[in-house]
């Protein structure tokens, strides 16, 4: 996983989707996920899949970061398909609403940069939680940076090769190990500067305002109407189901107009 | 396979509530004593272990089919009280970047949560019963009996969800066995005869193969039980020869100071 | 030191600070590290006086950062005293946090929250202060280091240098009487340096701002600094004085393993060679003066 790309991506990003407003896009993400687990159509659940994607490509998302995200729930829930679904079909579902949940929470993240996505959780949480998690954010950075150093000076010693599967293990255990040191000697020095700073518990983040709030109500208005679509068919069972195909076709076509739209554009 | 792969949707409503249920109740006492003594130490330890697991989840020592956790490793270092915070925190990350569900967060948290714990305890008892000298053994063992339990622990959930994963037809799911397509334009010029199938009586769906899931991840997983216990002793064991207080200490409240900013350059 | 500077009436808890306007004294501060790396800093007396800019120089391991720690009370004294303030910062930081200023070496690392403006505005928010009056201050302090243009940035994807003004804007938002910096220079560039040099005489000379500062950058010191002390290896205070005088004890400065400033070695040598020659001079002005006036005569 590669932290930085996601990280520059939701921080630089300029696309509409960027700029709404963090509880806007949580809301939003919390509907259509919702709307993906309520769903047990396999056309519906393909639908809202090719509609966050055509999301992804329209916002201009880095799509090789992306899909590689997303590929790992696909993988597992394969794992698991293959594992328990009683029959392809049931399997088939569990994958695509996998990768259709994780595809959602990873457009989040890489439309929203962390602090604002978890100033409202942290808001609800107890406060030695909420602030260790806004913690986490800059540790990640500091510790995959030292990790990467220990880890390109152990290559350049003892020979880190592909191949060699133990030794690799081996070498890899010996930069964990640096590096737990490392990590224990950053939060004392984090202790430090928190108390030097007057740090009392609770740290604040201010949180940005919509830039279009037409954007933010008709963005909040789709993930309603997925979710009551979702909704209405899972009511309604057998009456609608054989229409669901039309739903998936109507989302393929957007997706293509998505995909037609940034081709003309380049 | 040691932490839950399961997708969003797999599981029933009732579980996955369970889960949110007992993990904000474990993770609001855990904090509720955290704070008992000195929040600002163990707000950076948090998130540096946190980012730590994190850092060392996104390491693949054999490409694609394993990656290091230390979870026993973070167990260790902070004990099962800070270790279901950090779990938690880690496991928030995890479900954004799209490794293991949104819905599943709470009992995910859980399952680390008991990895950490169970991790701990093992050591503790292992490293007393087999010396000071032999802690990568502790750790090995420790590991791989904590691993071996989390993993049962597992497939008690998937045969817990056993028959509650409904994909029974009246529910709107497709069901392969009478999969229909209705056409809008078949009562006007064309009738599309070929899309339209028998309609099939309801029938109840088949429940998840707990047997199948076992044997898939018993066989899978020891290979990563052993592979994680040999990173865990190898980093363990390492801690415990530069910093012994980190590792045999009681829960850490005071961490060992280095000396300060230049001198470490010795 | 310099008696023409007179000590205002800023706050009552000043009456307790003996010697009127000494705001850091350290007394023979001995202190052992776990791993058996002792630290003694004895020797002279560390002194910082109101509004004056100090310097304190030393080779790796001398024990810069140990003193620092200490009059920050990160670290207890295990023998000898600390003041700051009139008071034992070890155990009473929290009465005399507000009025400290401090940026560390790893600046990555003091940076603790998420976007620069959030970070600059991290100690009025832990204080308890309203947003509006927090806004004021983060806004201040980013233009007195010029950069209200990072204010929404991230700080991991700022340079080495942009980073370095970021801590310093979270020091200087509580306006402090006394800002500690270990090695301020690191990772500035040539015009970033100056600037940051006027900006800490501005502090001193305009607000009485006391400014305590470790540095390897021995060049600086004399542009920058009232006064200097110079630690041996293992602690030892063996100088103080005006860089002048100083970096005149070429001797102690070479038994101390620090080099002098590129001028002073110059000046010593010409004395080795013509006893005529004239006393050193720190800044290139003032050496152009005193050659050109040698040259004369």
């Amino acid at each position: 996983m590669d932290v930085r790309a996601i990280d520059l991506c939701a921080t630089t990003g300029t696309s509409r989707l960027h700029r709404a407003s963090p509880i806007t896009k949580l809301g939003a993400f919390v509907l259509v996920l919702t709307a993906v687990v309520v769903q047990q159509n396999l056309f519906i659940v393909l639908a809202c899949l090719l509609l966050l994607v055509a999301l992804a490509l329209g916002s201009r998302l880095p799509a090789r970061h992306v899909f590689a995200l997303a590929a790992y729930p696909a993988v597992f829930s394969l794992v698991f398909a293959f594992a328990a679904a009683p029959d392809a079909f049931t399997g088939a579902v569990f994958v695509v609403r996998a990768v259709a949940a994780s595809l959602a929470a990873i457009v989040l993240l890489f439309v929203t940069p962390y602090p604002q996505l978890f100033a409202p959780l942290q808001r609800v949480l107890p406060e030695v939680v909420g602030d260790a998690l806004l913690m986490t954010y800059r540790s990640v950075f500091l510790l995959a940076e030292k990790f990467e150093h220990l880890r390109v000076a152990i290559r350049l010693r003892s020979g880190l090769t592909h191949g060699h599967p133990v030794r690799a293990l081996r070498a890899t255990a010996g930069a964990l190990g640096a590096l737990v040191l490392y990590a224990f000697d950053l939060s004392q020095r984090e202790y430090d500067v928190m108390r030097l700073r007057g740090y009392q518990g609770r740290l604040r983040i201010t949180l940005p305002a919509a830039a279009n709030r037409t954007f933010d109500a008709a963005l909040l208005a789709s993930a309603a109407a997925v979710l009551a679509i979702a909704v209405i068919f899972r009511a309604a069972g057998a009456t609608l189901t054989p229409w669901s195909w039309l739903l998936a076709a109507a989302a393929a076509l957007a997706l293509l107009a998505t995909i037609a739209g940034r081709l003309v554009r380049t | 396979m040691s932490h839950i792969h399961i997708p969003d949707g797999v599981l029933p409503l009732w579980l996955v509530a369970l889960g949110w249920a007992g993990a904000l109740a474990l993770v609001w006492i855990a904090s509720s004593r955290a704070r008992r003594t000195d929040v600002r130490r163990k707000v950076p330890l948090l998130g540096v272990v946190a980012a730590l697991v994190l850092v060392a989840m996104s390491t693949e020592v054999v490409p694609i089919a394993y990656h290091v956790n230390l979870t026993v490793v973070a167990g260790v270092l902070l004990g099962p009280w800070l270790g279901a915070i950090a779990a938690f925190i880690v496991v928030v990350m995890l479900a954004l970047l799209g490794h293991g569900g949104v819905t599943v967060i709470g009992l995910n948290t859980l399952m680390i949560a008991a990895e950490m714990a169970i991790g701990w305890g093992l050591f503790r008892v292992l490293a007393r019963a087999f010396g000071r000298r032999h802690v990568g053994w502790a750790a090995a063992a420790a590991t791989i009996v904590t691993l071996a339990i989390t993993t049962t622990a597992l497939v008690g959930l998937v045969a817990l969800a056993g028959g509650g994963a409904a994909t029974g037809r009246e529910t709107g799911a497709l069901d392969p066995r009478s999969l229909t397509f209705a056409n809008p334009f078949s009562g006007g010029i064309v009738s599309v005869n070929t899309l339209r199938g028998e309609a099939a009586p309801a029938k109840p769906a088949a429940p998840l193969s707990v047997a199948r899931f076992a044997a898939v991840v018993y066989t899978l997983g020891p290979i990563g039980w052993v592979l994680e216990g040999l990173v865990t002793a190898a980093v363990l064991s390492y801690v415990a020869r530069v910093r012994p207080g980190l590792v045999f200490g009681q829960a850490i409240t005071e961490p060992e100071r280095g000396p300060a900013g230049d001198e470490e350059a010795h | 030191m310099t008696p023409d500077r007179i000590y205002p009436a800023t706050g009552h808890d000043h009456a307790h600070t003996e010697g009127c306007d000494t705001v850091v004294r350290v007394s023979c501060v001995k202190h052992s590290y776990e791993d058996g790396t002792h630290v003694d800093l004895c020797g002279l007396e560390f002194t910082a006086d109101r509004g004056s800019r100090v310097a304190i120089l030393g080779p790796n391991g001398a024990g810069k950062t140990t003193m620092l720690f200490h009059i920050l009370g990160l670290l207890a004294p295990q023998e000898g005293t600390v003041e700051v303030f009139g008071v034992d910062p070890s155990s009473r930081w929290a009465d005399i946090r507000r009025r400290i200023g401090v940026v560390l070496q790893n600046v990555d690392e003091q940076i603790i929250s998420p976007t620069v403006y959030d970070d600059v505005a991290f100690s009025p928010r832990q204080y308890g202060l309203g947003e509006a009056e927090v806004r004021d201050m983060a806004e201040a302090a980013l233009e007195l280091l010029g950069i209200e243009h990072l204010a929404a940035r991230v700080p991991h994807n700022l340079s080495g240098g942009e980073k370095r003004k970021v801590a310093l804007a979270g020091a200087l938002v509580m306006r402090p009487d006394l800002l500690v910096l270990d090695e301020p220079f690191e990772g500035l560039d040539p015009t970033s340096r100056t600037a940051l040099i006027a900006l800490l005489r501005t502090l001193a000379e305009e607000r009485g701002v006391t400014i305590v500062m470790s540095t390897h950058d021995i060049d600086t010191v004399p542009e920058f600094a009232d006064y200097a002390y110079v630690l041996q290896q293992g602690g030892r205070i063996v100088l103080k004085g005006t860089p002048a005088e100083v970096f005149a004890r070429v001797d102690l400065m070479a038994a101390g393993n620090i080099r002098p400033p590129i001028l002073a070695e110059l000046f010593a040598q010409l004395r080795e060679a013509d006893p005529s020659a004239p006393a050193p001079a720190l800044t290139v002005e003032d050496a152009v003066l005193a050659l050109g006036a040698w040259k004369k005569a």
